[in-house]
């Protein structure tokens, strides 16, 4: 029997009446079949490796899952098993969302607007003000484009009859939409063509739309749209820049943005840029601290001014997350036929608001049917947790504190209907398994305005069989949803036609230079350590065919380990401590607590890249994450080959930004870092290595740390001599590492990069390169002592600092509120 | 009832350790027009020199001022003067005063979603969370078949008695649970716990910022400047009553010698000046408020 076959007899037996599978097959439906039989001969039969295969995807694709409080990201396990959803079904879905988000555009409307609904007593004027997302100062504000809502997304329940319906909505930052793209990238590519074989439909137009949508809302006909990050600590970050990149929208935190004469800016490179529309993702009471909460530090002051003037759209409307509340859905039945003449297409789950007293009484009386949860986004009295409880699970204690709650303030509860879902196939133990599962999907508007469906979504499987809702929380899986069809999909066709051919790829936020700038710095620091490292190391060998370093040089080395910060001299603390050995020094430098040893620049490097993630490749992230190489013995071979398997890593980051980074601006903030960076480290070695008294070792090591001994015998016959070395590692433009090369290097860069005079007048930090630039080039070798050395350096890091002071955010802007005032 | 006549002057002013190079704030100085005073006249004299935007509407009874330093300044001073004249009733309790639950009933059922509808305050709202602790407290006042008059001088009462005065125990961002543990604070902890208390009963309440005529002692002049900004409750007492103000600081309702500046959910709605700068370091502010009684 093939596996396909078998897998499917096994589950049709465990599952229960109420499955997905079950049911498709009962009326007709082919495509699980389809589905089993391709993982059967992608598989050969072990699904667990299956599932193995499909977790490594997604920490390939580098999008994480985080939960509140998290430090670390993890990744949120994906099934190995999409759910499939048949066309027809489908349709049907989809007309029921569209319906829905128009429904949600049309309250907003009105409890922002005319307040008809409220006055006439179709709405209690308190379910609108008992969610917390609902914002006064937001009445009467015209939304900028038209439109307050412009994502929506609803989480879906299927249940035993085959129906679905709505368990919630959410109108305010929704998420997922970009783990739908990585689920659908990491199972294609475990996959292979068997998705083609199903005919499932593609994500990308969805994307395209949405950006279509904001784009056509905005007054300027090639707008600036910006995704605005909570910034990297929020839990859903990751998501939030893969959607960035994926969209092309700038990824900026509210301290990139500025508001002067209600318009909205974002800080460049290029001086302040005008911003168009804002997708944020940050609640509403967080985006501008002199309009909702004034101590938002996160957030853009004076943005609501640009709203107010029309200037800037926000998606979604800061407040849009009143209808998100579950009392709402209590009106929806009334409001849809009030509103659209239609009843809802999609029906929600049966709700009850407890602030009216008929409806109370009647949850009162079915507590034991019901499902009790909060109307808002509160705790109230009974419901600490802020989820739903069933009434049936509980103690007499907890049913009199629910019950002795909702006497005093029935307005905070709702009671639902308890909603059995139905289940989809997952991966446990070698074999398929029945989980129950809810599905969220996502409405976007197009470029005209109308709602379009992402065909697909983020499915949520619960660990446990327990078939109620109420029990899932937030679940234990996720699951690719692939709605298919008889169709072919043609996915040439659905390529855009005409669009206009770019070479520039637009704004770089100082912050985004700022932070490439930091990492090529650091990323050159940690190479040149790890190089010293070796080279301190390998001098104390005494080996056939070379000796070891004299002394005087192995301390010159030793010593540029601790002047970098990366290893400390424990007579620093002791006058009488004996000198350090090599090794402990060495272990310091790898993997010590000091701020400069590897392992800390590391950890500042994968910082630095966390927060530029929309601007790095998935392959320069992942050498960046990738955990330290096990450390080994700590003797010397040990160290040596550590260090090794450190310097690959160093040098492969830097091929990669060598080879396949575009030559943006981006690219030289970046190649700007690793320039100033190495040609200060090249000061700090020929101080050390070149002075006036500098013997063989001195030099044969400057030219290992540099690796520049082969060059140096390509040119001279003659042997190791001073002005020579200090000539090819100074000054000799033609040698990748050397100082002259990355001033040159510097002032290029500086040259290319845009300038805010208008006067045609050097800015300071070109001028600074151009003076540093000829005093390398008019310096020579024989009168290039320790002194010199030392001015170019003192020059180098004046350049460095006026650099940042013309590009970068002076983080001496702090924001504070102002003075409170009290009796 | 008399009508009583206030000149006052509210005075805010900001040294910083280092100059700030832009100021942008909102002042929520300016009184609204309330049931019992009418406001005569009001002006801002700000140093250095500011520019200020159009009014904004907050949705709640403010006027709220937007303020714009755009040069350096080492110190900032916010003078607002007005004169008010005051002419309200101490409210009574009256025997066809509906039930603590009809208060609650009919703010569930309001239709008003206006800036002094009920259904604002019926709520846990940024700085005032529904405290269990404050709630039981609060409760022991706030049977549903009594009173809602009766129950809010009740409640003051009760909450002077229990509650020591301390200027220097609380900040302005300490919450309600906290100052009510510990049994002491000023206006804006009294009048938060309140206000806590009444809606996890289920009866609005609203906070009120403004500034009270203190009266000095018997045969000392009145100290100019010694005056404070005060705050106290507002309760949703039936479509028929109205807001009814009570001070709990002061166990009493409010009449004649309050004088109203704004109406919130919380202090973070009504706080007279918040905004942001850039620079600055440490700032040091020092407020003087003086309420003036005129004669005739």
């Amino acid at each position: 029997m093939r596996w396909g076959e078998g897998w499917l007899t096994d589950y049709r037996a465990s599952a229960g009446p109420d499955d997905v599978l079950r049911g498709d097959e009962g009326r007709g439906g082919r495509w699980w079949r389809t589905l089993l039989d391709g993982i059967a001969s992608v598989s050969g039969g072990d699904l667990d490796q299956l599932q193995d295969r499909i977790g490594r995807q997604v920490k390939e694709l580098g999008t994480a899952f985080r939960l509140p409080g998290e430090e670390n990201e993890r990744p949120w396990p994906l099934s190995a098993i999409p759910l499939l959803i048949g066309e027809d079904e489908w349709t049907g879905i989809e007309a029921g969302i569209c319906q829905r988000a128009e429904l949600l555009e049309d309250i907003l409307n009105d409890v922002y607007g005319e307040q008809a609904l409220v006055r006439d007593g179709a709405l209690p004027a308190a379910l609108v003000t008992g969610s917390p997302h609902f914002w006064r100062s937001m009445i009467g504000v015209p939304p900028p484009g038209g439109r307050r809502l412009h994502i929506y997304a609803a989480d879906l329940a299927r249940g035993p009859d085959g129906e679905w319906r709505v368990l919630a909505d959410h109108a305010r930052t929704p998420a997922g939409a970009g783990y739908a793209l990585e689920n659908r990238l990491a199972a294609s590519r475990v996959m292979g063509t068997l998705q083609a074989r199903l005919n499932v439909q593609r994500l990308a137009p969805f994307f395209s739309a949405f950006r279509a949508g904001l784009a056509g809302v905005c007054h300027r006909d090639e707008p600036r749209i910006a995704l605005l990050t909570p910034g990297r600590y929020n839990q859903s970050y990751a998501e939030q820049a893969h959607l960035a990149r994926y969209l092309g929208l700038l990824l900026v935190e509210g301290a990139d943005l500025a508001v002067r004469d209600n318009q909205l800016f974002v800080r460049t490179i290029d001086g302040l840029k005008r911003v168009d529309a804002l997708w944020r993702r940050m609640d509403s009471r967080f985006l501008d601290p002199l309009a909702f909460d004034s101590h938002s530090a996160i957030g853009v002051p004076g943005l609501m001014d640009a709203v107010r003037a029309g200037n800037t759209v926000i998606a979604n409307a800061p407040g849009a997350g009143v209808v998100e509340s579950a009392g709402m859905a209590a009106f929806l039945p009334v409001l849809a036929r009030r509103l659209t003449g239609e009843k809802l297409r999609l029906p929600n789950i049966a709700t009850w608001w407890c602030g009216q007293p008929r409806e109370r009484a009647k949850v009162e009386a079915s507590l034991d049917q019901l499902v009790i949860g909060p109307a808002f986004s509160d705790r109230p009295v009974g419901l600490t947790n802020g989820r739903g409880v069933l009434g049936a699970r509980l103690d007499d204690a907890a049913r009199a504190a629910l019950l002795a709650g909702m006497a005093r303030r029935p307005q905070d509860y709702v009671g639902q209907e308890i909603v059995h879902l139905s289940t989809v196939p997952a991966v446990a133990d070698g074999r398929l398994i029945a989980r129950p599962f809810t599905l969220r999907v996502f409405a976007a508007r197009d470029g005209a305005g109308n709602w379009t469906v992402m065909p697909g979504g983020f499915a949520r499987l619960a660990d446990d069989p327990d078939p109620r809702a109420a029990v899932m929380g937030e679940g234990a899986f996720s699951a690719d949803v692939c709605i298919v069809g008889r169709q072919r999909v043609e996915s040439v066709s659905l390529l855009p036609a005409n669009v206009a051919i770019r070479r520039n790829p637009g704004t770089l936020p100082s912050r985004a230079a700022d932070n490439l700038f930091w990492l090529g710095r650091y990323l050159e620091r940690g190479e040149a350590t790890l190089r010293l490292v070796r080279a301190a190391l390998g001098g104390t060998i005494d080996a056939v065919g070379g000796a070891a370093l004299v002394p005087a040089t192995l301390d010159r080395l030793t010593g540029l380990l601790i002047s970098s910060g990366a290893a400390i001299d424990p007579r620093e603390d002791d006058g009488e401590a004996p000198a350090p050995d090599v090794r402990t020094l060495v272990i310091e430098a790898l993997d010590g607590e000091g701020g400069a040893s590897v392992r800390s620049l590391l950890g500042s490097v994968r910082a630095i890249a966390e927060g530029t993630r929309d601007r790095l490749s998935a392959d320069v992230w992942r050498l960046v994450d990738a955990a330290l190489p096990e450390r080994g013995d700590d003797d010397v071979g040990g160290l040596l080959a550590r260090a090794s398997v450190l310097l690959e890593r160093f040098s492969a980051l830097a091929g990669l930004a060598a080879e396949n980074m575009g030559r943006t601006a981006g690219w030289r903030f970046h190649d700007l870092g690793r320039r100033i960076e190495r040609g200060a480290l090249v000061c700090r070695q020929l101080r050390a290595f070149a002075g006036d008294e500098a013997g063989a070792d001195d030099l044969t090591t400057l030219l290992d740390l540099n690796d520049s001994q082969i060059s140096y015998r390509a040119r001279y016959l003659t042997g190791l001599a001073l002005a020579p070395v200090r000539d090819l590692i100074a000054l000799d433009p033609y040698n990748p590492r050397s100082l002259a090369f990355q001033v040159e290097a510097v002032r290029g860069h500086l040259d290319a990069l845009p300038r805010l005079r208008d006067d045609g007048m050097a800015e300071e930090q070109q001028r600074l390169a151009i003076e540093l630039d000829a005093l390398v080039s008019m310096s020579r070798a024989e009168s290039l002592g320790t002194n010199a050395v030392m001015g170019i350096e003192n020059r180098l890091m004046a350049l460095s600092d006026a650099i940042g002071r013309r590009f970068f955010l002076q983080d001496n802007e702090t924001i504070r509120a102002a003075g409170m005032t009290l009796a | 009832m008399t009508t009583m006549r206030y000149d006052v002057s509210h005075r805010t002013r900001t040294r910083y350790a280092r100059p700030v190079r832009f100021t942008r704030c909102n002042l929520r100085l300016r009184p609204i027009e309330w049931d019992g005073q009418v406001v005569e006249s009001h002006a801002f004299h700000v140093e250095p020199r500011a520019s200020f935007g159009e009014a904004r509407d907050s949705g709640y009874a403010v006027n709220v001022t937007r303020m714009l330093i755009d040069r350096p300044a080492g110190e900032v001073v916010i003078d607002s003067r007005f004169r008010v004249t005051v002419n309200r009733p101490v409210p009574d309790v009256r025997a066809d005063d509906p039930t603590v639950a009809e208060v609650g009933a009919a703010a569930r059922a309001s239709r008003d979603l206006g800036p002094t509808g009920p259904a604002s305050y019926l709520f846990a709202s940024p700085l005032i969370a529904l405290d269990p602790a404050i709630a039981d407290y609060c409760a022991a006042e706030l049977d549903p078949a009594r009173g809602i008059v009766e129950a809010g001088f009740a409640l003051t009462r009760r909450i002077f008695t229990d509650f020591r005065y301390d200027g220097t125990a609380t900040e302005a961002d300490t919450p309600p649970a906290e100052a009510f543990a510990k049994r002491h604070g000023v206006c804006q902890d009294f009048a938060q716990i309140m206000i806590a208390g009444l809606r996890a009963s289920g009866v609005p309440a609203a906070y009120v910022s403004g500034y009270l005529r203190t009266i000095p002692p018997a045969g000392k002049p009145r100290l100019v400047g010694a005056d404070a900004t005060h705050a106290w409750v507002l309760i949703w007492c039936g479509p028929a009553r109205g807001w009814i103000g009570f001070d709990p600081t002061n166990d009493c309702a409010m009449a004649g010698d309050h004088i109203v500046t704004a109406i919130g959910r919380d202090y973070a709605d009504v706080a007279p000046v918040d905004g942001i700068f850039l620079g600055g370091g440490r700032q040091k502010i020092d407020v003087s408020v003086d309420v003036a009684p005129i004669e005739g």
